[in-house]
């Protein structure tokens, strides 16, 4: 009985010690996704601030793939009002509808980094004057393309307008079947029903003319005949030039038939530039990016994409997670994440860097596509996006499918726009 | 009175057996013994009220109001709103559509079917958009019937399709599994925890599992396999196209369940004494009649247990939906979850987990009385 007391008590003396140690150290937490190489990236950022802060634990609490899945997850935190999670890595789409649980950073010594970032994401954070996000880096839809191929089969560059792309993919499709590849698909991109699907269809109907859902003045645009088209134009692609399977298509398994040698063209955002040309994959420097074609209105689109960090108003430490969030979107780590990921910088004159511009030359070239990337109507339909969004993806899908014409699919979505919103029809 | 019998004590009456005695004629000491009995259960029922009916008397109470899921705006009581939006339902004639040169009802080039107006012009929308659900033909007319919130009823349709096969499928091939592990062969016990395995898997993990086995190009192993017997070109989209969600999700559970239905059939099997059978035998009765006149009634008990279990969890299914298809099919409980993520509608998604309560509270109900076991 005494031996046994004497082990208990002296288990409890050495947790209490060590949980002593433990108490001594400060624990902050980011939850970032894990697309592409991004974990690696935001776990080694976070190495580098510990460096620098012996004192405190950073904690990178990785989150699901897709965006929406990813909002499901964050909801949860914060209607728990949890202060498990200090800084969140939040959709461009987000700061709207989210904007009420994060600190104003304003309040936090941001103005003096703000002015180094773009305007427009600036501007896109802020809601009421309260800056609620720090911009972590842009995306904007690109068009890759196999150099190889387009040589092969006589092109001199990547397709300007959607009627090109189909021809160029449907002879490839079929010169490439013929040689062997049963696999082989022209054009893949993001077809399942979620938010990627909203920002593909975006590019397809605004690159046509047919406008932006919703336009800057809260009317609704959706319901016109260069829409149709467009959305029309897409279904055409399902089983032809697409693989049937792209109405389950998202951004990581696009990728992976882009990687596995099996796809001509691929509507991605700009991380795969960097995965595809690491060491041992078949299309390593076969391939390059573009803008997206155009449509009728003359000009491609390209949705405006990119992810912020915001601090929870729930946080246990806001300094400590101000710091941390301000640094991790910094100029060295954007630069980092730069060079290593293709991540796009928010900060203007990373731009111009020699080293950026030596790993991602296309951060240059396609300098114009960013600046001009087209927003989703988050803006104008907040707080409700989230639901604009899944009404128009889920309409646009139906199409996809064979399920209804894309008349009727967009004069639904319109009636549907104008019962949740409110809003006049243009 | 009932007087002794043959018949194996179900599953309820074993327990029951033994605290609950009639009212009447009961001495002093039994009362007492009641009384602490009660006792003893108070902090068994505190946790039960803790644990289950604090959360659902929330769930009744948000279903009442317009809260917002993670939001900072005032809640308001809004009554039976929110039911109201997703049960109303309206039926409304669909007017033949009339060539403007010849004044007769258009007849369809393709089909040779006459056509009508689109059910958009003709059915309402204030209150609530009412969205189209089906069409049927009454007396020569065409009338549709219109939902206000169409995606719950078909959702609620989703639900109840794959509660009726999934079940029928899980306890056939439970039946036919239970009955060949237990007879005797060698490797019975390995055979045993073999066929738990799809069982100890987490279902998400094997939703996730199965979502890469339909991947829609010849990654996906059902392609290939489908592709090499000569159905399809090693393209199909199982996932996406309508035809085959349901079938496909249906095969996953079916896959995942039937080892739970074969363990609670096979102890329901392994009750039944064995001097039985030898009886039946001497007195000639082939293998299929004793099955149907012995294995089948002396089952029912657990069979009947096994079918509620199913059933009610079948009613309830979400990590499948969620996971494989997400916002491209719903059922009820994963309308739910949409409705608390994306439109963070509280209110309306615990009115939508009130109507799921309710409905498995009946289908309870139902399959108590139907199947006959006895409650005191």
């Amino acid at each position: 009985m005494r031996k046994g007391l004497i082990l208990a008590l002296s288990i409890v003396l050495v947790m209490a010690f060590s949980l002593g140690v433990m108490a001594a150290k400060k624990e902050v937490t980011i939850a970032g996704g894990s697309v592409g190489i991004e974990l690696e990236l935001t776990k080694k950022a976070a190495k580098m601030f510990e460096e620098t802060h012996p004192n405190v634990d950073v904690k990178v609490m990785d989150t699901p793939d897709s965006t929406n899945d990813r909002l499901g997850l964050f909801l949860q935190f914060l209607e728990a009002e949890s202060p498990k999670v200090d800084v969140y890595q939040i959709d461009v789409i987000w700061p709207g509808d989210l904007g009420e649980h994060f600190l104003d950073l304003y309040e936090y010594g941001a103005k003096d980094v703000a002015d180094k970032h773009f305007q427009a994401i600036i501007e896109n954070n802020t809601v009421d004057g309260r800056l609620v996000a720090l911009p972590w880096f842009t995306d904007a839809g690109l068009l890759y393309y196999r150099t190889d191929l387009l040589k092969k089969y006589g092109y001199d560059g990547p397709p300007e307008t959607w009627a090109e792309l189909e021809k160029m993919a449907k002879k490839v499709q079929a010169g490439e079947r013929e040689a062997g590849n049963q696999d082989f698909w022209g054009y893949v991109w993001q077809g399942n029903a979620y938010e990627g699907l909203t920002c593909d269809a975006l590019e397809w109907i605004k690159s046509n003319g047919g406008g932006t859902i919703v336009n800057k003045d809260k009317e609704i645009t959706i319901n016109n005949e260069k829409a149709v088209e467009a959305v029309n134009m897409a279904a055409n692609w399902v089983g032809e030039i697409s693989p049937p399977g792209v109405t389950g298509l998202m951004e990581e398994s696009a990728r992976k038939m882009w990687e596995n040698g099996n796809a001509l063209f691929m509507r991605n955002w700009p991380y795969c530039y960097s995965t595809g040309n690491q060491e041992g994959k078949v299309i390593n420097g076969k391939f390059d990016v573009a803008p997206l074609p155009a449509g009728d209105s003359g000009n491609g689109a390209s949705t405006l994409g990119g992810w912020n960090l915001a601090v929870s108003k729930y946080t246990d430490t806001p300094e400590l997670a101000v710091e941390l969030a301000m640094f991790v979107a910094g100029e060295k780590i954007q630069k980092m994440r730069a060079i290593e990921g293709s991540f796009n910088p928010t900060i203007k004159s990373l731009y111009k860097d020699e080293e950026v511009l030596e790993n991602s030359p296309f951060f240059g070239k396609l300098y114009d596509v960013f600046v001009n990337a087209v927003a989703r109507p988050s803006t104008a339909t907040a707080p409700k996006y989230a639901q604009t969004s899944e009404l128009f993806f889920q309409a646009v899908h139906s199409v996809l499918t064979g399920e209804q014409s894309a008349e009727t699919a967009l004069a639904y979505l319109q009636l549907d726009l104008q019962d949740l919103l409110g809003y006049d029809v243009k | 009175m009932r007087g002794p019998s043959l018949r194996r004590p179900s599953y309820i009456e074993i327990c029951k057996g033994g605290i609950f005695v009639s009212k009447k004629g009961m001495s002093d000491l039994a009362k007492q013994e009641e009384k602490l009995a009660l006792k003893l259960l108070i902090p068994a029922f505190l946790i039960l009220i803790i644990i289950a009916v604090y959360p659902l008397g929330q769930v009744f109470y948000a279903s009442f109001t317009d809260k917002k899921f993670a939001g900072t705006e005032e809640t308001n009581f809004v009554g039976f709103k929110n039911y109201d939006k997703l049960l109303s339902f309206t039926i409304k004639e669909l007017p033949p559509k009339i060539d403007d040169e010849t004044g007769k009802q258009v007849v369809d080039q393709e089909t040779g079917k006459k056509v009508y107006k689109s059910p958009i012009y003709v059915l309402p929308r204030k209150p609530y958009l009412y969205r189209p659900i089906n069409t049927f033909k009454l007396f020569g007319n065409k009338y549709v019937i219109g939902s206000a919130d169409s995606k719950f009823i078909s959702s609620l349709w989703n639900t109840m399709v794959f509660t009726v096969c999934s079940v029928l499928l899980e306890t056939l091939l439970g039946l036919l599994v239970a009955l060949v592990v237990n007879s005797e062969f060698k490797g019975r016990g390995a055979m045993r925890a073999v066929m738990l395995v799809p069982w100890a898997v987490i279902t998400v993990v094997s939703a996730k599992m199965w979502e890469w086995m339909f991947e829609p190009s010849r990654i996906g192993l059902m392609n290939t396999i489908f592709e090499k017997i000569g159905l399809g070109n090693g393209n199909i989209a199982f996932l996406s196209m309508s035809k085959f969600q349901l079938p496909s999700l249906i095969a996953v559970d079916v896959w995942k369940t039937t080892p739970f239905m074969a363990l609670l059939i096979l102890a329901g099997l392994q009750l039944i004494p064995n001097e039985l059978y030898e009886a039946a035998r001497v007195d000639g009765a082939n293998k299929v009649k004793q099955f149907f006149s012995i294995t089948l009634p002396l089952l029912k008990p657990s069979l009947a247990v096994a079918l509620i279990f199913r059933t009610l969890d079948a009613l309830r299914v979400f990590d499948v939906f969620q996971v494989m298809l997400a916002q491209k099919r719903y059922s009820m409980a994963s309308y739910n979850y949409f409705q608390l993520i994306s439109a963070r509608n509280m209110g309306k998604a615990s009115a939508v987990g009130v109507i799921i309560f309710i409905l498995i509270f009946v289908f309870a109900v139902m399959y108590i009385r139907v199947l006959g076991v006895e409650t005191e």
